[in-house]
This record gives structure tokens, sequence and C-alpha cells, in this order.
């Protein structure tokens, strides 16, 4: 009968296999690799051979983990998810996570897992040598791999005379004509969070009002906020430099510009991604073998695949993001992003913003 | 089955001593004929449903748990800033949406069964296919097309927010309303008709109030639906108090006072419920023996234009479009190549979201069966023991998420699993947390088809001598079974379209549809998240399918 019907056979075996895979992937911690597509797999079976990696920041990632495959045998194996729901996941989990490397798109979620104790304190030469201070965790708990600055945008065809501080943003000139990204977002809290940091809460406070005050239009997507400079829906912005990066590279005539602000001050604000060995990590080697190996070999690819700039200054960015110039960075507030996160979301409350 | 006695009791006073009526009055007479909820006396079915009951609840009442030290400060700062905004978003997003889509799933369902005009046969398939296109994808796919026509600002509206649900949502009352119509016999109209009703006085006063129960449930669906949604609210800057748990949870990490927030939430959910309750009335509704359906009316002219042009007008906003969108990104995505941020591909994504939804449906199909025929809902520790497994419905997915992370990473702690087996991050903990987000889904579509069941037949049955468990599977069971397969499907179709609770728990090697969706639209790369998208909606409109030959096959069996 099986000859005469090989289709029947051929369906039952797959619905059996459908049955059993479905039973048996209930074991996470080796075997499950297999069936993993965070997995290359093609390198060679070590005991240290594999690693496994949450990850807040997954826009192209997985080239750059194939690519650390190929050059150290290392095998990864990543989920993704948002930051702070990975956080929770890490926390949870305690000495039983499979977690090696915990990555962030952003300084305050990372710096809440070091509070949480659930991060380990590295030492690694290479890291303290390429990573500058600034840049890493006081007790060298977590590294920024690249930066990302939020700056303030404007049409290159109605716009004059920008802004050239955050305070200014708030200038009644551009009442109505102003696009933010709603308070929801880790990029508008680490934004708030600076501003508390070298205004301290009421200067904070008071510039944060001013921008509500000029009725911004609210959109979640700074890739949208760029087009919709462009479209005229209005003028200036705050949104991060990387996606003018991808926009131009689809179009290289895109009509919105960067304006670098606070420069004759503390510098234009920056947040960072970062890479952490957990405290529990079954392959702390391996981990350490991940982060050494994506801020040296792999640091200029990290940032180039989203356009950001690499956390080590010898390091040129691509030539895209290197056209928008010279710019300083507020590089010392990014430590204490995180502690002042929740003083930032505080103000974002109390004067309405969206 | 006789005909003759069931119908003639359709608008006759119930005989007193025995209740054959489409209307009786509910309460105790029907527990005491229905064998379902009678058998669960004995100890091991008491049992698994006590066990059941706890295993799906803890997850959500761990999280309530923390409520114990409330956090004061938080939650006056809340008081005095953001909380009356999200309590203003919240009412009328549920209220806008709760009309919109009774007044719409009602209208279209009476539409296609009481008239007969070009396209109503394939229009009420289609009609139902809505359901099978995730709320956040008909976000983005509307916001990115309106953006020009009506500008960024006037987009991002509350309005739209709720115009984008009640079009998602609209088909939960469609389904239960045309199931009503249908049920529904011709001769109560034409009762109505003879005492001098216009056809249209028919309708509004005894088809309408007949369909009640019914549409009450639809509509406490989509109240759910609306009060626990994170993903199209905040496409629209609509700050509901779900959002408001995320946003209080994420933006200070702060537990306690997301918790007070979810609380706040199942609060609403349970006057939802009442409300439901109070709509059905102590009324029960039951099925006849004979379902002649109703006379359909037959529309010409401008009429029968007018009928087929709602129809398909309603179809071409809902689906067509949208899914015409889809496709023109899916092939810009194939042109230009971008399909790089997802590992794995179409095929594996496939296999995972159907893996997920089978294996959760049957989990909850399952539990769901155990629940309806072991708990007596007439005694109270019934009915808290149903409310208990019916939790999760009322909160977020990501709180759901977070609670069954508590949970299974303390279980963990303990030790109890083989070296190296841990429930975080394993497929039975995901489906574990489906079961607790969706098992309600279940276990209303169940309850609710098995009440239908008339107590007469059961009688009967009895009187001829069968015992309750065949009672039970030969004719409770069987005449319930659309109903059934009816509430599975919806179950297989929420899994499939659930995000939050997959995106935490989910094991390696496991990467559904939405997440996805979820990788792209978290850049806003619309055009990446066509090709999963138009996935999800494909494999929904063939669950949809299955739905409505359920609903039909279910309604040759009975009459």
């Amino acid at each position: 009968m099986s000859r005469k019907h090989p289709r029947y056979l051929l369906g039952s075996l797959l619905v059996g296999a459908l049955i059993i895979s479905a039973c048996g992937s209930d074991d996470t911690a080796d075997d499950s690799a297999d069936d993993s597509p965070g997995t290359s797999a093609d390198g060679p079976d070590e005991a240290s051979g594999m690693i496994t990696v949450y990850t807040g920041r997954h826009y192209g990632i997985e080239p750059v983990f194939d690519e650390f495959t190929t050059d150290t045998g290392i095998e990864v194996r990543f989920t993704t998810g948002n930051d702070p729901e990975l956080r929770e996941r890490l926390i949870a989990e305690g000495a039983n996570t499979p977690a090696d490397v915990v990555m962030t798109a952003d300084a305050a979620n990372v710096e809440l897992s070091a509070e949480a104790g659930v991060l380990a304190s590295v030492d690694s030469d290479v890291l303290t040598e390429t990573i500058p201070e600034e840049l890493r965790s006081e007790d060298d708990e977590w590294f920024a791999l690249s930066q990302r600055a939020r700056v303030i945008i404007a049409s290159t065809e109605r716009v004059e005379n920008p802004p050239t501080t955050y305070a200014a943003v708030g200038d009644p000139e551009w009442d109505g004509k102003l696009c933010l990204r709603p308070s929801t977002h880790p990029y508008t809290q680490s934004l708030v969070a600076s501003l508390i940091i070298a205004e301290g809460e009421a200067g904070a406070t008071e510039i944060v009002q001013s921008w509500v005050d000029n009725d911004p239009l609210y959109i979640n997507s700074d890739t949208d906020i760029y087009k919709a400079v462009a479209d005229g829906e209005c003028d200036i912005a705050i949104a991060n430099t990387y996606y003018l990066g991808r926009l131009l590279a689809e179009d290289p005539d895109f009509p919105v510009g960067i304006v670098w602000p606070e420069q004759d001050g503390r510098g234009a604000h920056v947040n960072v991604s970062t890479a952490a060995v957990t405290a529990n990590a079954p392959n702390p080697d391996g981990a350490l073998a991940l982060i050494e190996w994506l801020a040296t070999d792999g640091q200029k690819q990290f940032a180039d695949a989203n356009y950001e700039y690499p956390a080590d200054p010898s390091v040129e960015p691509t030539e895209i993001v290197a056209g928008f110039g010279e710019f300083t960075a507020d590089l010392a507030a990014v430590r204490q992003l995180g502690a002042n996160q929740p003083a930032a979301v505080a103000v974002l409350s109390a004067t309405g913003y969206e | 089955m006789s005909s003759t006695i069931t119908d003639a009791a359709d608008l006759v006073p119930p005989d007193p001593g025995m209740t054959t009526g489409t209307v009786d009055d509910g309460g105790a007479r029907q527990s005491a004929v229905s064998a379902i909820g009678q058998r669960a006396r004995s100890w091991p079915a008491t049992t698994a449903i006590t066990a059941t009951a706890i295993a799906v609840s803890v997850p959500v009442l761990v999280i309530v748990w923390s409520i114990v030290q409330p956090s004061t400060e938080v939650w006056e700062e809340l008081w005095a800033t953001r909380l009356p905004g999200m309590i203003r978003d919240t009412a009328t997003l549920l209220i806008t949406v709760l009309v919109g889509t009774v007044v719409l799933g009602t209208s279209l369902a009476w539409l296609v069964t009481a008239y007969q005009f070009p396209g109503r046969r394939i229009l009420g398939w289609l009609l139902v296919t809505p359901l099978a296109i995730p709320g956040y994808v008909l976000g983005f796919v509307w916001l990115d097309t309106l953006q020009e026509p009506l500008g960024a600002r006037s987009v991002r509206s509350i309005w739209l927010c709720a115009l984008v649900l009640t079009i998602t949502l609209y088909p939960y009352v469609y389904l239960f309303a045309r199931a009503a119509f249908r049920e529904q016999s011709q001769r109560a109209i034409d009762v109505a008709r003879s005492l001098g009703c216009s056809r249209s006085q028919a309708f509004w006063r005894v088809a309408l109030p007949m369909a009640r129960p019914s549409l009450a449930g639809g509509a406490a669906l989509v109240g759910m639906e609306v009060l626990t949604d994170v993903g199209t609210v905040r496409l629209f800057n609509v700050s509901t108090i779900a959002d408001g748990v995320l946003r209080v949870w994420f933006g200070t990490g702060n537990r306690n006072a997301a918790a007070e927030l979810a609380v706040l939430l199942i609060g609403i959910a349970v006057v939802l419920i009442a409300m439901e309750r109070l709509a059905r009335g102590r009324a029960r509704f039951t099925q006849s023996g004979s379902r002649t359906g109703l006379n359909v009316e037959r529309l010409r002219g401008g009429r029968a234009a007018a009928a087929s042009a709602v129809g398909w007008g309603m179809f071409t906003l809902a689906v067509a479009l949208p899914l015409y969108r889809l496709i023109t990104w899916a092939i810009e995505a194939r042109r230009t190549d971008q399909t790089a941020t997802v590992a794995g591909d179409l095929g594996f994504h496939v296999m995972s979201s159907l893996r997920v939804a089978a294996v959760a449906t049957l989990s909850c199909l399952a539990l769901g069966l155990l629940l309806v025929a072991g708990l007596n809902r007439r005694r109270r520790s019934g009915a808290l023991l149903a409310r208990m497994a019916t939790l999760g419905y009322t909160v977020p997915g990501p709180v759901v998420a977070i609670g069954v992370l508590v949970t299974l990473a303390a279980l963990d702690r303990t030790g109890w699993l083989p070296d190296g087996w841990l429930l975080v991050g394993s497929f039975v903990g995901l489906i574990y947390a489906l079961v607790v987000r969706f098992l309600a889904v279940a276990y209303q579509g169940i309850e609710s088809s098995v009440a239908k069941v008339s107590p007469s037949v059961i009688a009967s049955a009895r009187t001829l001598g069968a015992g309750r468990f065949r009672v039970a599977s030969r004719i409770e069971l069987p005449l319930a079974g659309a109903g059934i397969i009816a509430a599975s499907v919806l179950v297989a179709i929420d899994t499939l379209k659930e995000l939050p609770i997959t995106l935490i728990l989910r094991p390696f090697g496991t990467e559904t549809l939405p997440i996805w969706v979820w990788q792209a639209t978290s850049e806003s790369l619309w055009v990446q998240a066509a090709v999963p998208s138009l996935a999800i909606v494909t494999i929904g409109m063939v669950l949809v399918a299955a739905l409505l030959w359920a609903l039909e096959h279910g309604a040759e069996t009975v009459s």
C-alpha cells in the first residue's frame, strides 16, 4: 500500500515528525541548538563551542554573529526581544539562565540589569584598551560597542536657521512645526535623562515643557519622523542619525539635514548599544570572546550594519556617516543615563509629553 | 426529535411541567436536566479541574499579588499626570469599538441572513475574514496609506484607532449574531407579523431580542480584546491603561505600580463581564428541534444593488485594500531584496507558527472541555473556579508573559526537573502561557454552545433511559460540536496572531510569523513586514473557512 501511495507515507511521516518535534523541544539547554536559525552549523564542536545571547538590538545582527563564528569557531545562539522584557527574563531566570551575553540597544536598560545584579564584572585588557572609559560601566559590568547620536534634524528646503541646542527646540518659533518621538520610547527617556544630568530636574522640566508647548506631532518611529520633515509635516525634529544613514542609502538627495546640538557645551546626546557578560553565564569565556571580538575585529562591521558610530574612536565610521561631519558627543552622561531614567519618565509625565 | 412539540413552544409560554421553551427561566431547571456539569462530583475530576484553575490563574495572581506592597508614590504621581487621560482614552476606545462592532456585526449578519441579493453566499464567508488580519498589521497598513491624504497629525487619532479595531473585531459579533439569526425559526417572526408587526418591527422586537445573549457574548470578547490591546493603540498614540501598564513597568522598572494598573484593568473587565450577564438577563434561549431558518426576502433592483454594495464595500475596506497594499509591499521587498533582518526563511516561520498554534489550541480545547464538563457554575465554588480559569484573558499579553516567567522561574529554581531541563524558554512553558491567556476563549465558546442544547432534548433522552455519560457523549457534545470547533478556531486564530507572549517566552529555534512582523515594524520597515503579514492572513483565512464549514456543518447535523 505504501508503494501505491508514497505521498500518504510521506505525509504521515511529516505529521509524525511534527508531533515529535513539538514534544521534543522542551529541553532548552543543548539539543535545540540544531534547529535554531541563529546557529551556523559549520563550526567545530568544542566544549566551549557555543554561546547564548539575549539581544535587544536585532537590526542586521545575524551576519555579524555569522562572521564571529567563522572567525573563532564559536557558535552563537540568540534570541531577540525588547530590552526591558529581556531584562525581566534574565532577572527571573537567575542562576538558571542559559544566557552568556546580553546586548541592549540603550544604556539605561543595561544599567538596570547591572543594578539587579545579573551582570558580571569583567577583567579584560582588550576591552579597557579599546573602549573609552566613559563608554563602559564603572566596574566594567557593561561595554558600549557603538554610539548613536540623537540630534536636531531640519528640512534643508524650508529651514535656514535651525536650533543648535535642545532648549532652543522649545522656542515659540517652532510652534506647530516640531516632530518628536512619544515618551514610551527609551530614546526619548534617555534624551531627557541627559537633560536632567546637565540641567538638573527643574531645568530639564522647563525645557521639556517648552517642547510640549510647541504642540509637537508625536510619531513613534524615527524613520517616519524623517519622512514627516521631508514631507513638510514639520520643519524640525529630534531623531537619531543612523536612520538618516539608511534613508540616504536609498535616496542621496533626501532633503533633511543634521544639526549637531550643544557643540559649544557638553556635546550632542549619545546613547549606546551595549554588551555584557551575565553573572550566571554557563560559558563566560565564550561570552568574553564575543564581546572582545565585537570591540575589535568585528567593531567596524557591528557599527556599520546600522550606520552607527564605533565605540572605539580609532575605528572610522562608514562613509555615509562620516559625511555627517565631526561632532562633540556628551560622553560624560552615558554612565548616568540609567540612574536618571525614572526621573526622566516622571518629568515626561509631569509636562504632559504624550 | 419532534419538531412539533419544540416549535410550538417557540413563543408559547413554556409548559410549567416541562421546560421545552425557547425562553425559560434558565437557572435551576437547566442545570437539573443537563448531564454536563453534573458528573464532576467524583474526586478525580474535581481535583483535575481545581488544579487546572489554579495552574492557569497563578501567573496572573503572582502579578496581582505585588499590590500587597502598594507603591503609593507612583500611584499618586500617575493620578496627578497620566491616569485620567488613560482612563478617558480607554473608555472612549472601549465604548466606540463596542458600539461600532455591535452595530456593524449585527446589521451585516442580518443582511446576509434575512435577504437574498447577488453575492450573498460568498459575502457571508468573506465578511468573517477580517478576523484573519491582526490589528497591528491593519493598523500600520492604514497608517501608512492614510498618512498622505490625511496628514501625519490627523492620522494619529483615537478615532482612526477605534475604526481599525472595529473593523478587525466586528467579526466576533457578526459570527455570533449570524449563528443566532440562523438558529431562529421563521415561526417566531411569523407570529410577530400575524400580531401586526412590520418586517422591521419583527426584527427589532423579536429577532434582535432573541439574539441578545449571542450579541452580548460577542461584544464581551470584543471588549476584552480592546482592553488588553497593546499593539494597535501605540501605532496611533492612544494611551490606554494597558499601554500604561507597560509604560510604567518598562519605563521605571516599578513592577508594583504596573501591577496596580493591571488590577484596574481586571476590575474593568469584571464590570464588563457582569454587564454581559446582565445583557443576557435571566433568559436562556435554547435551540429548538427544527430550525427551518428565516424566510429569506429576495431584494430586487436598486435595493439588491445597495445590499451588495454594502457587503462588498465592507470587504474591500477591511480586507481587499490592506491585502492589495501588503502584496505590493511584498513584491517591492522581493524586488529590492529587503529580507535580511530575520533569521530563517518563510517556511521555517510558518512551521513555527503552525506548531505553536496547533499545540496551544489543542491544549485550550482539552482543558476547556474538562472545565465545561466538570464545573457546576450554579455553585459558588464552580463560578469561582471558572472566573480563575479565565482570568488571563482580562490582562494584556505582556503581563501574562511576565507572570508566567516569574512562576516558571520559581519552579525551575526548586530543581524538581531533571538536570539541564528548564521550563522558562521551553516549548511547554510557551504553550502554558498561551493557555493562561486564551483558555477563556475556548471555555466561553464551549460553554455557550453546550448551554444552548435544549433541556427538553436531554430530558427526553433521560426519560428513555440514557445515563448521564451517554447523554453527554451522544447528545450534548455532538449538538454542541459546531460551537466547539468554532471556539477552537477562534483560539487558533488568536494564538496565530499572538505577539507579546511569544516574544518573551519562545524557545530557541521557534520564530513565529508575528515575531518576523515585529522585527520589521519595530524598525518601521513596513515593506519587510509584508511577507510574514500576508502569511498570517493566508493561514487565518483558511482557519476562517474551517470555522464557517464547522458552523454550516453543525447546522446540518442538528436539523
